[in-house]
């Protein structure tokens, strides 16, 4: 899997359309999985992320090569999945009115995918700490390339990865622990400041 | 990474997310992109252009509606003579204020009483008041018919 930094960002050139078309082809798999795992989705993924690429050629001419351009569609795709996640809940409270007294549907087998105990918990974390622990643990990121993704400075991402680290052990912790061994021995644990 | 080795959740962490994500297939359906923006960017770059012209629609249906003529140098004459017609009543404003001026400067000279230099002006006046005499003297024009007057109330009286 290639690190942000391998990608060369002047590999782009802004309002090029075929290079679009090349970033889509590169990214659109990475992007989808960092969604898929805020919103634990995968329709909803599929739509967060075509918006979010519709967004982008919009805004193509005036991208500008000194950020990485996969930084900048996934922080387009971020943001748009916490609008979404913001108008589900809005949605989720109609649901539940309109299902009072009936049984709930089965699940989704393509949602079942992405059921696991860890995606849960990331599901389970407010979409922009989850956006920097998948841009972290996932993509390899650094803090400053999450700032450059999310849009923050490189102090709010390490406040970020390390509230969201917190909340994930204290929700994975006792299944880790029925796992070989201990997911987080608390004497090797250390700070995401120091990147 | 170094960066995993201080990372608080440790690289099984990493390694559990990793085989999770990776075990997503990526829904790839035809990109939304391909046909969507285009009329949506063409459209809105001809929202200024459309707003204008609606603009200059109302324009000249109003000037239409107020000329009666549908052509364009009737409604330029008009703005003329309107605009010639207007500035008659400003220079007749203009005498009045001066007019006005001696009036409010008296007013405002009593409400600065505290400079020194004030009140040199309020002697200047002075003067002006010691020119009521002429109204005082109005009365003896008043007279002339008053005599009339008093002799028929003398007359009267008797």
């Amino acid at each position: 899997m290639p690190a942000l930094a391998d990608l060369d960002p002047e590999a782009y050139e802004p309002g090029s359309r075929d290079d679009f078309d090349r970033l889509y082809r590169n990214a659109y798999p990475r992007v989808y999985r960092t969604l898929a795992a805020i919103l634990g989705d995968p329709q909803a993924a599929e739509d967060c992320v075509q918006d979010a690429f519709v967004q982008a050629l919009q805004a193509w001419t005036r991208w500008r090569p000194d950020a990485p351009a996969e930084a900048w569609v996934h922080r387009i795709a971020v943001n748009r999945a916490i609008s979404y996640r913001r108008s589900a809940k809005l949605r989720q409270v109609g649901e539940v009115l309109r299902r009072l007294g009936r049984p709930a549907p089965p699940p989704d087998p393509a949602e079942v995918a992405t059921q696991g105990d860890l995606l849960s918990a990331l599901r389970s974390l407010p979409p922009k700490l989850a956006a920097a622990i998948v841009l972290r643990h996932y993509h390899g990121y650094n803090n400053r390339e999450i700032a450059a993704a999310l849009g923050v400075s490189e102090r709010t991402v390490g406040t970020r990865l390390h509230q969201a680290g917190e909340r994930l052990r204290a929700a994975l912790e006792p299944s880790f622990l029925l796992g070989t061994g201990p997911a987080f021995p608390s004497d090797k644990r250390g700070s995401y400041a120091e990147d | 990474m170094p960066k995993t080795d201080h990372d608080p959740l440790g690289p099984r962490f990493d390694r559990m997310l990793r085989a999770e994500l990776h075990r997503v297939r990526p829904l790839y359906s035809s990109p939304r992109y391909l046909s969507e923006p285009h009329p949506r960017i063409r459209m809105w770059r001809f929202a200024p252009v459309a707003l204008a012209v609606s603009l200059a629609g109302i324009l000249a249906l109003s000037a239409f509606v107020a000329t009666g003529s549908a052509n364009p140098a009737v409604w330029t004459e008009r703005v003329v003579t309107v605009i010639e017609s207007n500035p008659t009543p400003t220079p007749e404003a203009s005498p009045v204020q001066p007019k006005a001026a001696p009036q409010a400067a008296p007013t405002h000279t009593p409400d600065h009483q505290a400079p020194a230099t004030a009140e040199p002006p309020e002697r200047s006046e002075a003067p002006e008041p010691s020119e009521t005499p002429e109204p005082a003297r109005s009365p003896e024009p008043g007279e002339s018919p008053e005599p009339s007057g008093n002799d028929s109330s003398s007359g009267y009286e008797h």
